[in-house]
């Protein structure tokens, strides 16, 4: 997304920003006109794929995790189904309350999303002995 | 009573794609304002004050008032 902020800001021009070409797919796809723009179903399972590897380390999962946040996007409930899982893997129930606290945070001032991600990884977080941020009353400052 | 899924991706740029426009051209504007409301009326009060400025005139004012050490008030 920066890409795009750089290329409004240094249009010099407002007439630039205003008929900017509409290069609204987001998140990770790099605005050029060769080449494929990956679809969301696309990045959704390589992402599933990333985090579905069996001997997962535990830097590759924080690294992959940091970049999933970078983007401009709340990950899919799969994603983070596909996340949690690789923690239950590493024994890392830190790291997964972390990431429910981060898809909160990524959310921003869209109070919808968060209850929606719960509602949809309620199976998950019950299956691996997950509590909720808000369960542990560390949601509040 | 399940919740539908939100819009998830995306959400910066539409953001962005809003505000960024606003943002410039709040910038634009103060900065044509404080150039016509500032710049160019001092600019102005400058060029009169010194379009029939005698400058001459204005040092023997000056000597007389006292104010010189190079120069005395004129002996009259």
């Amino acid at each position: 997304m920066f890409r795009a902020v750089v290329r409004l800001s240094t249009a010099g021009t407002r007439g630039l920003v205003r008929t900017r070409p509409s290069c609204s797919a987001p998140l990770a796809s790099r605005c050029f006109s060769h080449g494929k723009v990956e679809t969301d179903e696309e990045f959704d399972s390589r992402w599933v794929t990333y985090f579905s590897k069996p001997d997962i380390d535990a830097w590759e999962l924080k690294k992959g995790m940091n970049t999933l946040i970078g983007y401009d996007l709340v990950p899919e409930p799969k994603i983070l189904d596909s996340a949690l899982r690789a923690c239950r893997r590493l024994n890392d129930l830190a790291s997964a309350i972390r990431i429910l606290e981060a898809v909160r945070d990524k959310a921003g001032p869209h109070k919808d999303i968060y209850p929606y991600l719960i509602q949809e990884l309620k199976p998950t977080l019950t299956e691996l002995g997950i509590s909720t941020p808000e369960e542990l009353g560390i949601d509040k400052l | 009573m399940s919740l539908p899924k939100p819009v998830m991706r995306g959400l910066l740029a539409k953001r962005l794609r809003f505000h960024l426009p606003i943002a410039f051209s709040l910038a634009i504007v103060a900065a044509v304002a404080f150039k016509f409301g500032v710049t160019e009326p001092r600019k102005k009060a400058y060029a009169d004050f010194y379009k029939n400025y005698d400058s001459v005139k204005e040092f023997n004012a000056m000597r007389e008032a006292g104010i010189f050490e190079s120069v005395r008030p004129s002996v009259k």
